[in-house]
């Protein structure tokens, strides 16, 4: 499943519906997380839930992210968990695992969109993936959001800075976009990623990455 | 002072109005009136009274209008006339500027739109005319790379082949431009011009979508060119001539569509397809190619293509009705002439007529063009329908049905036709 | 900014046989959008899309205005479907203002989605029509929509950009008499839909033109992430309306049109069942709204958030699911808003599926990917 065409994006645009396996298109086969989640809300009292109660969070919703977390251990961080959404903080070096993991263990499927948040005060800019699954029915109204950060440089050089994540293409294809859009609109280079250009803004854009919060629009 | 024209003053308003009058009056006598008396010198004069016309005497249709009757009678003779007017360009010219509007206002009724509505009061008659004079106002922008010459030369071209082709449509007995014994091999010839002039347009033009336009025009034109002739060779085989007059009068009895409806067919499809017309517009498919070899063209370039497009329209559409459906036959529908027209009337002491020159045309070739033009148009009317009805095909299936499909059929029909003729159903001894 | 820019548009080597077409951003078969694409004879051989023609940066706009004073502009992208694409962003607002929306509003967001729904699949149908060269079904579908778009002008007083939705409600009540107005058009309007099968979904030609081109199997609908029609013409049956019922969607009985094929024909006629199943819905919600009520909570003009929150919202909008992404830090503008629009996720299919397909495919499998080029530069 590794990007067989690294270096030529367009060239080769459908590159494997033979050569590699896709994300499941079974349910079937695949490991359902819904018998054993279902029995498992009750205990679970590691990992660090903040703020939120054991016995008001919903038990299907917690079960995702208790697989996730057994699995893990602390290299992730639930984020929240609530109705239908369940967010998971990761470092950037996880990203790639957890994504496989939640792809062949979880049953999700595509990602909906790639969002990039900017944090000048924290000196980083957060990468949230939404992941959605299509073939699993129990999980056709979850969202598993997937965020990870990256450091923030004061004066971006777009593809040359440390502003890097690992690319999470390969194991979704569809980030493909969001993350050419990520990349521009924010600045941050996906490691991995085989087609890491322009989409939206034009050819000559020689400013910050527009949705940084130091680019400020005029008169505002 | 108005608001519209600030300057406006009456009497300058007449003094320019008196000044154009003075300029066209001097004109027309120190140059129209010498060139006129010169042309007539070339042109036959008819005998009036007894007396032969000269061109000294030509001038006395100022006092007596039907003196000029036998000049316009004289006209009609000859070869400009019928290249110019009748048979020829004018004439085409005319049913191809009623086939746009028809063609705007069908659509536009099958649609649930009414069309060209405002220009000319009624119905947007002057629509088209008004299209013209923008088309002639607009600047003609020629490509930075374009190979300029054959550029030119291209949409006018195009024109003269669409005219050549409608000079061998017979229009009533005896009314056609040019009369050749191989009418019909003259009119796949001037067909395989077609396909060149868009090509080299398309070349000339050195831009992409155009290239691909001609490329495809290409492909669609000469695809569909062998089962055009081969269609037309059943009616060749059973009438034994390829003069387009002589088909038309073999006609007399029934139409060649009664025996060979296969031919009529093939040849309708591969017409629809000659014709660029919309199932079969892929040339000029706007939504893949812009305009196709049309893209590059502007202004009146763009305005002669058009006028070539619809006079090939009205001539394929004449070529069938020629063929298939009897050409100029029908019944005797136009009213003999009266009498009095002919012979002069008396009233009490002043006998008036009869007129020289008159009637100017006969009753055959008047009831000819009679059904010749209801026949066109509801040719042209088929033609047309189909672009409410149906999406563009794609090139493959087009070549495709083309190469195999009416081919085939094509052949079928020159079967047909040799079955009939060597059956004894047509030919000598058998209906006619 | 160094001199080192990403590369633009990557192209393949230029071959004697290849010729680049740039189709677009303006010509008469690419919408606002440029489609790189290379052929070979008739054959694609490599397609880029390229959209960002119209991009207006609404995202960056939404981080300068308040919760309330974001709607205006957050429809642009989509003026058919204002309504659906301001229905997340809405939904969120009122999920981190904290606010309840009164049930007879939820009946009106409903009807008035729908009728959204309808007006911009007809426009889509139109655009298809013209593009694969059928006049008529240019006119029929630009001229029909009328009726609804009369229909909206009566409930929300635009024609086409209606801000009608607002966090709380909706922005007006439903003008007197307009149930039985609306009955009465819907039920001619789907009438009249039925009707295009005759000239349209029936014609043979259309039929072999796009019947078994662009392909998208069910697997590759999924891989891709695929969404809306797309990806219920590849057979799978997902429709948010039905899947995570939003407002009042769970009260009522929605149908999901779904087709296994997955080319562009199947593509085509989705929407066109997807429009019939909306007169539907209109039909329930007419008969199940609550007579009279409040239609709005009334906010303030600034209001104040609940504190910082990430919320994700989506509905099913014309062309998929549409989802919008609100981070907020407290402040009464939001801190990031991202729109993740149904056109950006299947312009990904584009390359895969012009791939290997005829030039004269083109117009018809883009145009059937349900993409509106406006939305997804946003």
């Amino acid at each position: 499943m590794m990007s067989d065409d690294s270096e030529k994006p367009v060239a080769d645009p459908k590159p494997d519906t033979k050569s590699s396996p896709p994300p499941k298109p079974d349910t079937k086969s695949s490991p359902p997380p819904k018998p054993d989640t279902k029995s498992s809300p009750p205990p679970k009292p590691a990992s660090k839930k903040p703020e939120e109660k054991p016995i008001e969070l919903p038990a299907f919703e917690k079960g995702i992210s208790d697989k996730l977390v057994e699995k893990f251990g602390d290299k992730v961080e639930v984020g929240f968990v609530k109705k239908d959404r369940v967010r998971i903080n990761i470092s950037k070096e996880n990203i790639h695992k957890v994504a496989e993991f939640v792809r062949d263990a979880l049953n999700y499927d595509h990602v909906e969109s790639v969002t990039g948040v900017d944090f000048p005060t924290d000196k980083e800019i957060e990468v949230v993936y939404h992941v959605g699954s299509y073939t699993d029915s129990s999980l056709a109204r979850q969202i598993l959001v997937l965020a990870t950060r990256a450091p923030r440089e004061e004066n971006p050089i777009p593809g040359q800075d440390s502003t890097r994540l690992p690319s999470i293409r390969d194991v979704f294809y569809s980030a493909e976009f969001g993350e050419r859009e990520v990349f521009e609109m924010l600045g941050v280079y996906f490691e991995g990623h085989p087609d890491n250009r322009r989409l939206l803004l034009p050819e000559d854009w020689a400013d910050l990455p527009p949705l940084r919060k130091d680019f400020a629009i005029k008169g505002r | 002072m108005s608001v519209i024209a600030p300057k406006f003053k009456l009497s300058e308003f007449v003094k320019s109005l008196l000044d154009n009058i003075f300029w066209v009056l001097l004109l027309m006598t120190i140059v129209g009136i010498p060139a006129v008396q010169i042309a007539l010198f070339y042109i036959e004069m008819p005998v009036i009274h007894g007396e032969l016309l000269t061109p000294f005497l030509a001038l006395t249709w100022l006092a007596d209008p039907t003196r000029l009757l036998p000049v316009i009678h004289a006209l009609m003779a000859t070869d400009f006339f019928r290249i110019a007017a009748f048979p020829g360009f004018g004439f085409a010219a005319l049913l191809a500027a009623g086939t746009i509007f028809i063609e705007r206002k069908m659509l536009a009724k099958l649609q649930l739109r009414v069309g060209p509505f405002y220009c000319g009061k009624i119905e947007g008659i002057l629509q088209l005319m008004g299209d013209g004079l923008k088309l002639i106002s607009k600047e003609i922008i020629i490509p930075a790379k374009a190979d300029k010459p054959l550029f030119w030369a291209a949409p006018v071209l195009f024109v003269g082949a669409a005219a050549a082709f409608v000079a061998l449509i017979p229009v009533a007995p005896g009314w056609v431009v040019a009369d050749v014994d191989m009418g019909l091999l003259a009119v796949f010839a001037v067909i395989g011009f077609f396909p060149i002039i868009t090509i080299l347009s398309a070349w000339s033009a050195n831009s992409k979508f155009p290239f691909i336009g001609g490329i495809r025009a290409l492909f669609q034109m000469v695809s569909f060119e062998i089962p055009l002739i081969l269609s037309l060779l059943g009616v060749v085989i059973v009438t034994g001539t390829l003069n387009l007059s002589e088909i038309s009068a073999s006609q007399s009895f029934f139409p060649w569509i009664v025996f060979l409806p296969v031919g009529a067919i093939v040849f309708f499809i591969t017409m629809l397809a000659e014709l660029e017309r919309i199932p079969f517009d892929l040339p000029e498919a706007e939504s893949e190619i812009v305009a196709g070899w049309l893209t590059e063209f502007s202004g009146m370039m763009y305005g002669l293509v058009q006028l070539g497009t619809y006079l090939k329209l009205y001539a394929f559409a004449a070529l069938f009705v020629v063929l298939f459906l009897g050409g100029w036959n029908g019944p005797m529908v136009v009213p003999p002439f009266p009498e009095e027209l002919l012979v002069g009337v008396e009233m009490g002491p002043v006998k008036v007529g009869p007129f020289p020159g008159l009637p100017l045309f006969d009753q055959a070739m008047l009831n000819g063009t009679f059904w010749f033009v209801i026949k066109t148009v509801g040719v042209i009317f088929f033609i047309l329908l189909p672009r409410g009805v149906f999406p563009r095909i794609r090139i493959d299936m087009l070549l495709s049905l083309g190469w195999t499909k009416l081919i085939g059929l094509a052949f079928v029909n020159i079967f047909i036709a040799l079955g009939l003729l060597y059956a004894g159903v047509l030919g000598p001894g058998g209906l006619q | 900014m160094t001199a080192e820019l990403p590369p633009g548009l990557a192209l393949q080597k230029a071959d004697e046989r290849i010729m680049t077409l740039n189709v677009g951003p303006q010509h008469p078969g690419s919408g606002h959008m440029r489609i790189v694409v290379q052929i070979d004879g008739d054959y694609i051989v490599a397609c880029d899309p390229d959209p960002g023609y119209v991009h207006r940066g609404e995202e960056k706009m939404a981080e300068y205005r308040n919760y309330i004073t974001n709607i205006p502009h957050l429809e642009r992208p989509v003026i058919h479907d204002s309504c659906n694409i301001l229905y997340p962003y809405v939904l969120g607002a009122e999920e981190i203002l904290g606010i309840e929306v009164p049930e007879r509003a939820k009946y009106v967001r409903v009807i008035a989605s729908e009728l959204n729904r309808c007006i911009y699949t007809m426009y889509w149908l139109a655009i298809y029509g013209i593009f694969l060269g059928h006049s008529t079904m240019f006119m029929w579908p630009a001229g029909d929509r009328e009726l609804l778009i009369d229909l909206m002008e009566k409930m929300t007083g635009a024609r086409v950009t209606h801000a009608h939705f607002v966090p709380g409600g909706v922005r007006n009540d439903l003008p007197p008499n307009f149930e039985d107005t609306c009955l009465r058009q819907v039920n001619y309007f789907e009438r009249r839909i039925k009707e295009y099968a005759a000239v349209f979904y029936d014609n043979p030609v259309l039929i072999s033109r796009t019947r078994g081109t662009g392909v998208l199997s069910r697997q590759d609908a999924i891989r891709l992430g695929t969404t809306g029609s797309v990806l219920r013409a590849s057979g799978i049956d997902y429709d948010l309306r039905v899947k995570e019922p939003y407002d009042v969607y769970d009260e009522l009985d929605v149908h999901t049109n779904v087709m296994k094929e997955g080319d562009s024909y199947a593509r085509s006629r989705v929407p066109w069942l997807d429009m019939m199943e909306s007169c539907n819905i209109i039909r329930q919600a007419l008969q199940k709204i609550p007579k009279s009520g409040s239609v709005r909570t009334k906010l303030k003009p600034n209001p104040k958030t609940k504190g910082p929150a990430t919320v994700y919202k989506r509905v099913e909008s014309g062309r998929g699911s549409l989802g919008c992404y609100i981070v907020s830090d407290g402040k009464p503008e939001p801190y990031r808003v991202k729109m993740s629009v149904g056109s950006f996720r299947n312009l990904i299919a584009l390359p895969y599926l012009l791939k290997g397909e005829k030039l004269g495919n083109m117009p018809s499998v883009y145009w059937s990917l349900n993409y509106w080029p406006v939305e997804a530069d946003r």
